[in-house]
């Protein structure tokens, strides 16, 4: 099938600022969704589905509240695993603490917590911009797990502030096997991403790249400075939140504050650089990289040395992981700012005048 | 050409104004007033502190003395975004367009003022904010058609020759509905016909929607043929104030451009 | 009171050891104006590479990769130099690699000697250091501060991937002859307990601080490397080379990584953590202003007496442990009234 948008004419302004104008998008998408939902659960393994599958559409919604941040606000942060901690502690006590509370709610609770940390350390960005506000991130990212470990209460005074998730009931029906967990996640994932393309494609996606582009000329159109820059802040805390709390429900099972440290921020903004800064599809893309590249290089980074008659010394493939991330984001950073999305949208430009290209 | 024109009340009073960074002198005692639909423009060699007063007039600046009363009402300190709300539009001189969007989008921005919808619903996008979105495209496509840049519409801004790029922006400005709109050298680095293209638009503007235009401008020619009246500046100081024939005539602004014979 | 002189003076103390990697990233800083994270891989490089040097000389694979990549460079300089007027020096370039490539090569697991060690290590860092000028930083020129930042947050993970792929990730001690003891004859006169180490490690400081203010006053490159801070543009069009220059701040902040290195390492153990020393002197920049050394200075003891005071007399009520943020804490609120730091220059936003 060819990829082409000659003749489809765009009669109202309706139809013109649709998510996808393009018909062959709106198919491949349909498409996409469709498998996602209703064969990949049938076919994917346990394995995949609760190693691979299910971390990857909970980073690519860290990685979405991280973007809209800092892709679409231009806010940089290193504190968005500190974020998602507040979302699963938050989440993890509003079930532990009240009784009646369905499990949506206190997941979404857990991420109005997160939002509500995020705009208290979004405010120094109101003085403070780039790396200053870099800092200030990483204070949170400190603070948090340290307000976590310290005080017993957030974790029910278990041992060392590990908490433990119940199960995941929604109207009387337990999502227990990694396939029902799967398909939650996927259709809160799924959710959310279409909010946040929403929120970007109007005025408040607007408001914030303008706010990224040039604060100064943003605040003479009319753009309230504050305002614009703590929703930010809020509307991506929340995702993490969201993010943080499904990866202790649905992912992990046990999580204890360490577990979101420095190293899992980075990661995060890490998926945000080589998936694309500013791009909804791109936070899957960075996540679905950073999520396999580990996996892909434990399993083939041993057979390959040996076929070359080396043998790398134990520990030495997550040396390798180190070196090839550090690698690709200085590379990504230098040559494809807009990371692999930006790739993927030259290709389909490519494909459109394919095969004549003048 | 301004004969029929209905020129009204001042509606934005400047008066004595100064500021300075440091200890550098930007503007000193400045007192003009601009008056309902005129076109006013201010002169001055460079460094004279143009652009200053403009940043003063919507807030950029906050001035050490002096007040800028609009509409009546007289403020010390204005922010920006609180001048745009009252219906202060502007360009800039070095543009200030959103480089990482489409011209669609910057436009767009120039709009943000007349949402209405919370970013909740503009999450969910259906009803009310699907509606006001759309008719806020509407009136950005009016502005388009106005300016003539149809054809550049989803162009990322960066990508635009400069000329575009200074249309985009009076664009930006435009959408916002503007009672007074401050242009900074809007015709700087343009070549004859983008010059023409342009004094046509500012003319227009004046004379469609009766918007109240400041303009900061270099050529002589531009400046006596669209202004009403004209404000020169020179080392920050008020040098003369009057109609362009007053002002061309003045001998303090004829030795402030030509030098004086000492 | 003798207790709080106590705590204070060893905060003041460490506080020097952080002024001491905040120097590192000052330097870049005011060159390049890039805030270069990686400072503390730098470090952690250096303090393993020197104690891998003494340990078991360099392993087998690296030095033939690092021989190699000098190999080619050399054969690089003499061939551009056939067709260029000054190809005389480049003949003694192409000699210089060749030099540095064969002693790699005979430094194959051959134990150094602490001295030994050190010297092979400072080639290394400066080594390290202008290659990261030139492969990181040169293709980013241009692009905005925060590109550039997260760029050095890449290389920090490639230079602890490095690290640890040349030397392994077990902790080892570090024995650079001075004694971590009290000083008798301080403890004696006034009853305060100060460690030999910390007064050595501050007068080391001391002494680095105070060359590294000679040279950026009183020498050539110092004044061309002003003139680069100040307007990049105007440095270039008077001739200064702009590119030789970071190569040349880049050289030395691998210098200062590899003394706070030592140092550090052997103050706690050569070990992965000795990265988070870079996250310590975040703060310590915020509060001293990223483009001053004397900034640095001040800063560093701010940092590390307040923290050390707030451990011991906040702390308790907290729980503890407060010295992870704390130092954050301090600086955030301190940008809030003064974001410049206390000797940044404020820069007026132009319209």
């Amino acid at each position: 099938m060819l990829y082409r948008e000659a003749g489809q004419f765009k009669a109202t302004y309706a139809e013109d600022q649709q998510i996808f104008p393009i018909r062959q998008d709106r198919i491949a998408i349909t498409a996409l969704l469709l498998v996602a939902f209703l064969v990949i659960p049938f076919v994917a393994s346990d394995y995949w589905l609760k190693a691979i599958l299910i971390p990857f559409l909970i980073f690519s919604l860290a990685a979405l509240g991280l973007n809209i941040l800092t892709g679409y606000a231009g806010q940089l942060s290193l504190g968005t695993a500190g974020f998602m901690a507040v979302g699963a502690f938050a989440a993890y006590n509003f079930e532990l603490r009240v009784e009646w509370m369905p499990i949506l709610v206190s997941w979404a609770l857990g991420g109005l917590a997160a939002a509500l940390v995020g705009i208290v350390f979004g405010l120094p960005s109101l003085r403070i911009k780039g790396f200053y506000l870099a800092v200030a991130t990483l204070a949170a990212q400190f603070f948090i797990v340290w307000a976590l470990t310290k005080f017993p209460w957030f974790s029910n005074y278990s041992s060392s502030g590990v908490i433990t998730t119940g199960k995941t009931e929604i109207f009387g029906y337990v999502f227990d096997s990694p396939r029902e967990k799967y398909l939650l996640v996927l259709a809160i994932v799924v959710l959310m991403a279409l909010a946040a393309k929403n929120m970007v494609r109007s005025e408040t996606g607007r408001a914030w790249m303008a706010v990224r582009d040039m604060d100064v000329a943003a605040e003479v159109v009319g753009i309230r400075m504050m305002h614009t820059k703590l929703l930010a802040f809020a509307v991506s805390s929340f995702y993490c939140g969201v993010a943080g709390a499904l990866y202790a429900y649905a992912y992990i099972g046990t999580v204890e504050p360490e577990g979101f440290n420095l190293d899992l921020s980075f990661r995060i903004l890490f998926m945000i650089i080589i998936g694309g800064v500013g791009s909804i599809l791109g936070s899957f893309l960075g996540a679905g990289f950073i999520i396999l590249f580990p996996i892909f290089l434990n399993s083939y980074a041993d057979p390959i040395a040996h076929a070359l008659g080396i043998d790398l010394p134990p520990g030495m493939t997550s040396n390798l992981e180190l070196m090839i991330f550090g690698a690709l984001i200085i590379f990504f950073l230098a040559v494809e700012p807009h990371g692999l999305a930006r790739l993927w949208q030259i290709g389909k430009e490519k494909l459109r005048l394919w095969p004549f290209p003048h | 050409m301004s004969a029929q024109r209905r020129i009204g009340e001042p509606i934005l009073v400047v008066e004595d104004v100064s500021l300075s960074f440091g200890g550098v002198r930007a503007l000193a005692n400045v007192s003009f007033d601009v008056r309902e639909h005129e076109i006013r423009a201010i002169i001055g060699p460079n460094g004279a502190g143009k652009s200053s007063m403009l940043n003063v007039i919507n807030g950029v600046y906050h001035p050490q003395t002096g007040t800028v009363t609009y509409r009546g009402v007289k403020r010390h300190r204005v922010h920006p975004h609180e001048a745009a709300r009252q219906g202060i539009a502007r360009t800039f001189q070095n543009i200030a367009l959103f480089k990482g969007m489409t011209v669609l989008d910057n436009i767009m921005t120039g709009r943000n003022l007349k949402t209405r919808t919370s970013f909740l619903e503009q999450a969910i996008w259906i009803g009310r904010a699907r509606r006001e979105e759309l008719e806020q495209r509407r009136k950005v496509e009016e502005v388009i058609d106005f300016l003539e840049i149809q054809h550049v519409r989803k162009t990322p801004v960066g990508r635009l020759p400069y000329g575009l790029q200074k249309r985009v922006e009076l664009a930006r400005a435009l959408a916002a509905e503007p009672d007074l709109l401050l242009l900074d050298e809007p015709m700087a680095g343009m070549n004859i016909e983008e010059k023409q293209d342009m004094c046509r638009f500012v003319l227009s503007v004046n004379e469609e929607y009766g918007t109240t235009i400041v303009l900061i401008e270099h050529d002589m020619g531009v400046v006596m043929d669209l202004s009403d009246r004209v404000v020169v500046l020179d080392y920050g100081k008020l040098l003369a104030d009057g109609t362009p024939d007053a002002v061309r005539a003045n001998q303090a602004v004829i030795d402030a451009y030509l030098g004086v014979k000492h | 009171m003798q207790f709080f002189l106590e705590v204070l003076i060893g905060g003041l103390l460490s506080g020097v050891m952080y002024s001491l990697v905040a120097l590192g990233f000052v330097l870049i800083f005011k060159a390049s104006g890039v805030f270069n994270f990686a400072q503390g891989a730098l470090v952690f490089l250096a303090a393993l590479t020197t104690v891998g040097l003494m340990e078991r000389g360099a392993p087998g694979w690296i030095a033939g990769l690092i021989a190699a990549i000098l190999l080619g460079m050399a054969v690089l300089a003499v061939r551009k130099g056939r067709g260029a007027a000054l190809g005389g020096r480049d003949w003694r370039k192409a000699g210089m690699f060749a030099a540095i490539a064969v002693g790699t090569i005979l430094l194959i697991h051959k134990p150094l000697p602490f001295w030994g060690a050190v010297a092979v290590t400072l080639v290394f860092m400066v080594g390290v250091g202008v290659a990261t000028e030139r492969v990181v930083l040169r293709p980013l020129v241009n692009q905005p501060p925060i590109s550039l930042f997260m760029a050095t947050i890449g290389l920090t993970f490639f230079l602890e991937g490095l690290a640890q792929a040349m030397w392994g990730a077990n902790v080892r001690g570090l024995d650079i002859g001075i004694p971590d003891e009290p000083i008798q004859w301080v403890m004696d006169r006034w009853g305060v307990l100060v460690s030999s180490f910390d007064l050595a490690g501050a007068g080391i400081a001391a002494v680095l601080v105070a060359s590294l203010a000679v040279f950026f006053n009183k020498t050539r490159i110092g004044r061309a490397l002003r003139a680069v801070a100040d307007d990049h543009q105007a440095a270039l069009a008077v001739g200064i080379p702009l590119k030789q220059i970071w190569a040349i701040v880049w050289a030395a902040a691998g210098f200062v990584a590899l003394v706070a290195g030592l140092l550090w390492g052997a103050r706690n153990g050569v070990q992965f953590a000795l990265t988070f020393v870079a996250l310590k002197a975040l703060p310590v920049l915020i509060l001293g202003g990223f483009e001053s050394i004397a900034g640095a200075i001040v800063g560093g003891l701010i940092i590390g007496a307040s923290e050390k005071l707030a451990e011991v007399y906040i702390g308790p009520m907290v729980g503890g442990g407060i010295e992870s943020w704390f130092a954050y804490v301090v600086a955030l609120l301190f940008l809030l009234v003064r974001p410049e730091g206390l000797f940044g220059e404020k820069h007026i936003d132009r319209v």
